[in-house]
């Protein structure tokens, strides 16, 4: 063991690290308020449910994008009802659109294809377009993240 | 007492004048290496380009307004309202391309004339890391007009963040200041571009050229030998090299107002939240990672893909303490001459595939389209009568 392990403390040694260990504190007690600061202050939510504006009208096969909270989602009425998908391409975050011709989401970024039913058929994304909820009541069609 | 004398006596009555005086003049007529042309004007060319992009960002910010609802408007505002207000945007805009391509050729320059060896590791470092800046000072530029190819660009760009491992998300979210890009995202990228990277620019600025001062410039002899250079061999700072930095000033004034009037930057459609124009492509510096990133794809593709486009950065970090070689004449140093031509020659061929992937192009006669990844296919004329779009 060396011989210094033995020596008490200088006074000296002492309030040097006192004043190391007060910085330090002082340093993370300024920094914590400073970094909460910089977090973003409101989550974009999607929580909510918002209404589709004329999806009566809407025909068979045609699609919609409407804003959920922060999110962009297209609406598709099938035969069978409605349904959603965020429109934020998975690959790179470009809006795909919906092609009723084709039956199929269309990114125009890097040319990925999607299924009706929001699953990769051809391009760069790695997963599906997740899917929305959506409510039917009465006549009005409203969509949620959740 | 004239006024000058005035004033003279003011301050030698205050402050030791003279050892102010000799440490100016000793910087002033600096003797630098024989060899020291034209090419060793780059990097001054780039802080000039750094003190244009100031003086003009200064007088955009005077009628600017960072909100999604104004920005774009008080752009359409500078350009069309504003006396000289089309001049000072475009300046600032082609000024901005044209630094990028300022550091790029210095940085080739240092690179193939060996001057970051010993003792310039850290001038070398501390220009890496200023020309990692001058990109992200493009990059946060570039959303600040609003419109829709700045907000689609971005929205790519910070898509990217989350695919870092373990903090992605968060990172992503910290920079767009939530979900999406959005009005928070506008106000944090004018921050950052106009106030905390200016000051960063400025403070690694004073530390390169403080190091490159004390070093002063590079010889082609071997590390350890350069001789100390005699006050008859060298060539005075003052004035020979500042006449070519003043020649090398005006010629930069005169391209940029040439650029501006010749090749305005157009303001473009307003961004649309709701719309994604097609083939978004991002600014020329960033082509290359554009394209690479193409390379890459299943589940851990965009990781792969991130981490391949920042292995160039850290290896251009790391350079000089890879590069151990005594020698610094490029005619000495194949092997790092071939790897710096590999990498230069590598990155304007992804640059120019990502400049023509997903277009028709005629080559040789015929016309092709060119794939996502860059391949050339065959386009039947015979069915296809649409002209070729370059």
């Amino acid at each position: 063991m060396p011989s210094n392990m033995n020596k008490p403390p200088s006074r000296r040694g002492f309030l040097d690290w006192i004043v190391a260990l007060g910085t330090m504190i002082t340093t993370v007690a300024v920094s914590i308020p400073g970094l909460m600061y910089l977090w973003p202050a409101a989550k974009g939510g999607g929580d909510e449910n918002v209404e589709v504006e004329g999806a009566s009208k809407m025909a068979t096969g045609q699609g919609k994008t409407i804003q959920v909270g922060s999110q962009a989602v297209v609406v598709v009425r099938h035969r069978s009802g409605f349904k959603a998908f965020s429109a934020v391409c998975t690959h790179l975050g470009c809006l795909v659109k919906w092609d009723q011709s084709a039956k199929a989401f269309l990114c125009p970024c890097h040319a990925a294809i999607f299924d009706e039913n929001g699953k990769v058929v051809s391009g760069p994304p790695p997963a599906p377009l997740p899917e929305f909820v959506v409510k039917e009541i009465g006549d009005k069609i409203f969509v949620s993240a959740t | 007492m004239g006024l000058g004398k005035t004033v003279k006596q003011f301050f030698d009555d205050r402050y030791d004048t003279k050892l102010a005086g000799e440490l100016i003049s000793k910087q002033a007529f600096k003797r630098l290496p024989p060899h020291t042309g034209w090419l060793h004007v780059l990097g001054s060319l780039s802080l000039l380009l750094f003190i244009s992009q100031t003086i003009t960002g200064i007088m955009l910010l005077i009628y600017y307004r960072p909100t999604p609802e104004a920005a774009h408007k008080s752009i359409q505002f500078i350009t069309a309202e504003v006396q000289f207000g089309w001049l000072y945007r475009q300046i600032h805009a082609w000024g901005a391309s044209i630094m990028i391509l300022a550091v790029i050729l210095h940085m080739t320059r240092t690179y193939f004339m060996g001057a970051y060896k010993k003792p310039r590791e850290l001038t070398w470092v501390t220009g890496v890391i200023l020309f990692i800046l001058t990109i992200t000072f493009g990059f946060t530029g570039y959303l600040l007009p609003w419109n829709q190819i700045a907000f689609w660009a971005t929205t790519v760009g910070t898509e990217s963040a989350n695919k870092v491992p373990v903090i992605g998300d968060w990172l992503q979210y910290f920079l767009r200041g939530g979900d999406a890009v959005t009005g928070e995202t506008l106000s944090r990228f004018f921050v950052v571009h106009v106030i905390i990277l200016p000051w960063a620019l400025t403070g690694v600025i004073v530390v390169h050229l403080f190091l490159m001062r004390m070093s002063n410039l590079a010889t082609l002899e071997r590390v350890g030998e350069e001789a100390p250079l005699k006050p008859e061999h060298g060539i005075p700072f003052f004035p020979v090299h500042v006449a070519k930095e003043g020649v090398v000033v005006m010629m930069m004034l005169a391209v940029l107002v040439t650029l501006s009037v010749v090749s305005p930057w157009e303001i473009g459609e307003p961004a649309n939240a709701l719309e994604t124009p097609p083939h978004i492509k991002p600014e020329w510096y960033f082509l290359p990672s554009y394209q690479l990133l193409k390379y890459f794809e299943g589940p851990y593709g965009a990781l792969m893909g991130i981490i391949g486009c920042s292995v160039p950065f850290v290896l251009l970090l790391l350079w000089p303490f890879l590069d151990r070689g005594k020698e610094r004449h490029p005619k000495k140093r194949p092997i790092a001459v071939v790897f710096g031509l590999f990498g230069l020659l590598g990155a304007m061929f992804l640059g120019y595939l990502g400049h023509i992937s997903e277009t028709d192009q005629s080559f040789f006669g015929k016309r092709y389209h060119i794939t996502l990844k860059g391949w050339p296919e065959p386009i039947d004329d015979s069915t296809d009568a649409a002209p070729p779009t370059h």
